[in-house]
């Protein structure tokens, strides 16, 4: 719970600074007619990046999309793989893995004048295939009369595994300079469905994270992404009248 | 520029992100060979040890399971690592005179079972058939006292069930 108010509160802050920012943009009084562009915009997760740098049990990468369909929506795709490591007190697996989530985003936020920031909600559809190694274990034993706590190393590996789920999305998506794209997004991931391993678990997926005893998980994501105008699109005088 | 800033504030606040979690000891895990003791002349009734010393064969006599008084029931551990465990029943053992030690070894499978994470895996045993349970006597003049055993299942997966009964 703890985790997840960090979250929240993280969120929330980057949330708070692109509103910020919207603030200090001057207005005009008269818009001449009102053009926004349309394109697709390809990004990196920083953190998954990162982190294989500076956490020698993770390697990661996540490459993410979207396409812009309509002024409001999104067509969202991610892309990435894992190969993690964990070490827990009882357990030592090893997960490697490819994941692809598609969806689409839906842009809650009101642009004023030629800005292109978003505040999105959205919904995936993950789709993983992975491998779990267990490279080591202990037995839990609550009366160790015989004194006995070992550690077995014994390799496992369990081939063919998949698992399926879906996500919701919040997220922000801000323009740094021209093209470039700074984004955050947190996601509260739904297992539909899963191959587990025999006498082992998923214990964590890739894509989909860490996995608890229920069928809930958590992700999110930091992106710096690129834009590529395909086309521009003039804003109808409807939609103009409602602000 | 400001956008860096927030960024690594943010990096930072999930940097942190780990287990927390506990075994339950209400979960079912390595389970206990569970003796239930009837008294031999009416096999029905379920009759009280009196001091019963319950000592690992090879253990010092210190290191006891412990010494049971009236209870019909106890749980003795398996270990976990060896497909063998013997252990001393020592009756009447603050007595001089009627104290008597019987040895009962239990030969068996393993096999370990996932339970969680957060306890790992737990081994269940399987009781050779026959010959699971052997009795035999380190004093042979003063014979045994347990009159008969029975093993009521070979499976001992949980502590729920008696695994054993002792007639004596």
């Amino acid at each position: 719970m703890k985790h997840i108010l960090k979250y929240i509160f993280s969120f929330l802050f980057v949330l708070i600074s692109v509103l910020g920012q919207a603030q200090v943009t001057s207005k005009k009084d008269s818009i001449p007619v009102k053009k926004e562009r349309y394109g697709v915009r390809f990004g990196v997760d920083l953190f998954k990046l990162s982190r294989s740098f500076y956490e020698k049990d993770y390697r990661g990468l996540e490459v993410v999309g979207d396409y812009r369909l309509t002024r409001k929506h999104y067509f969202a795709a991610e892309i990435g793989n894992e190969n993690k490591t964990v070490d827990d007190d009882r357990l030592n697996f090893t997960t490697k893995g490819t994941y692809v989530k598609v969806g689409f985003d839906y842009n809650t936020y009101q642009n004023w004048l030629d800005m292109e920031n978003m505040i999105y909600v959205g919904l995936r559809y993950g789709v993983s295939s992975f491998s779990q190694t267990r490279n080591s274990y202990k037995i839990y034993n609550p009366n160790p009369y015989f004194g006995e706590e070992l550690t077995l190393i014994s390799e496992k590996k369990f081939n063919g595994l998949s698992a399926q789920w879906l996500e919701v999305v919040v997220g922000v998506k801000a323009k740094l300079f021209n093209n470039v794209y700074a984004g955050f997004s947190f996601r509260l991931n739904r297992l539909i469905s899963q191959k587990k391993p025999e006498n082992f678990d998923n214990l964590y997926i890739p894509g989909f994270n860490r996995t608890y005893n229920g069928d809930f998980g958590v992700g999110f994501n930091y992106t710096i992404s690129y834009f590529l105008p395909l086309y521009k699109s003039t804003v109808k005088v409807k939609e103009k009248k409602k602000k | 520029m400001k956008y860096l800033y927030i960024l690594v504030i943010v990096a930072i606040a999930f940097s942190s992100c780990e287990k927390d979690d506990i075994c339950d000891t209400n979960t079912p895990t390595t389970p206990r060979v569970i003796i239930d003791f009837y008294d031999a002349t009416n096999p029905t009734v379920l009759k009280n040890v009196v001091n019963l010393k319950v000592i690992g064969d090879g253990l010092a006599d210190e290191d006891d399971l412990g010494t049971f008084n009236s209870v019909s029931t106890i749980k003795l551990p398996l270990k976990t690592t060896l497909n063998s465990t013997k252990y001393r029943l020592i009756l009447n053992s603050t007595s001089t005179t009627s104290i008597n030690e019987d040895l009962l070894q239990f030969d068996y499978s393993r096999e370990d079972i996932f339970v969680s994470r957060a306890c790992g895996y737990k081994t269940i045993f399987k009781l050779n058939s026959p010959n699971g349970v052997t009795q035999t006597d380190p004093t042979l003049a003063d014979g045994f006292w347990i009159q008969e055993y029975t093993i009521e299942t070979t499976n001992i997966d949980n502590e729920n069930e008696t695994h054993i009964k002792i007639y004596f």
